[in-house]
């Protein structure tokens, strides 16, 4: 579901993150809504999962929407670094 | 021992037509497959069932052998229900693209949540049966597809309506599973231990 360097975005409610997404889709981002992953605490249980190599285009158009993520992590191994504070 | 060739096979049906070999007569069976993601999913799935898996290079391909016995399922490992005579598999139906009454937004999000969740939970279903809008799920354009393509490369069968399929002219458009008809249907649920109705 999420591979080494992918990106998951956390947003703090699922009006949100149903926006964001509709947003990305829209701009024919590759972006996935997944079930946060179980170590990943969220308030709506769902993540938006995107390659690394999108991540400038992604949190750009994130950002000019108004909608930057709550918390944002990059998986690495077995486990999930943040990236933003 | 018997032989199963399923080289040239698309992801999952090696580990479709390894599952229901295995379900047949359980003492193993040696697989002869290509390389990459048959050769892996076959040996995850059979590895995670406690069987033991011993691998040759062959003409056209690998075999690998399974046998009964030797391992130990794997700690954590999705398991399913035990196969058998007195004991039918667990069927789960899905007969909307939604899940729950509600709006429909929010219904499609739960439905795309709870598939994605299906693959990490201790039990997996033996087969999903997808009908009316469920097959949407299972068709081009899906959001579900890459979950479903796991579930498949864990031995779960996905199969979907054809007159469903065909109602949404989604024949051709088929993108996880496999194309089935209303005797299996009707069959898997009268000879299932169990029909979860989602």
């Amino acid at each position: 579901m999420v591979r080494d360097g992918d990106r998951v975005a956390v947003f703090n409610s699922v009006h949100r993150i149903m926006e964001a997404e509709k947003i990305l889709k829209g701009k024919k981002l590759d972006v996935l809504m997944i079930p946060a992953p179980r170590t990943i605490t969220t308030d709506c249980g769902l993540a938006l999962r995107y390659p690394e190599g999108i991540c400038a285009e992604v949190e750009g158009a994130l950002g000019e929407a108004g909608l930057l993520p709550k918390e944002l992590y990059r998986k690495a191994g077995e486990g999930f670094e943040r990236i933003n504070e | 021992m018997k032989d199963l060739d399923v080289r040239g096979m698309a992801c999952p049906m090696p580990v479709v037509s390894v599952k229901k070999a295995l379900e047949a007569d359980g003492a193993g069976l040696r697989v002869l497959l290509d390389d990459g993601a048959p050769r892996e999913n076959v040996r995850r799935f059979a590895e995670s069932r406690g069987y033991s898996v011993s691998e040759e290079t062959v003409a056209g391909g690998y075999a690998l052998t399974v046998t009964a016995g030797g391992a130990v399922p794997q700690q954590g490992a999705p398991v399913q229900a035990a196969q058998g005579a007195a004991q039918g598999p667990l069927v789960m139906l899905i007969g909307s693209d939604r899940l729950g009454d509600g709006p429909e937004e929010l219904g499609r999000l739960l439905m795309r949540n709870f598939i994605m969740t299906l693959k990490e939970v201790p039990q997996l279903p033996d087969r999903i049966l997808f009908l009316n809008t469920g097959v949407l799920l299972a068709a081009e354009g899906s959001e579900v597809i890459e979950a479903l393509t796991a579930l498949g490369n864990l031995g779960v069968e996905v199969l979907s309506c054809g007159v469903c399929l065909d109602f949404f002219q989604k024949k051709e458009k088929l993108a996880a599973g496999a194309v089935t008809n209303m005797y299996t249907i009707a069959e898997s649920m009268t000879g299932a231990r169990l029909v979860l109705r989602v």
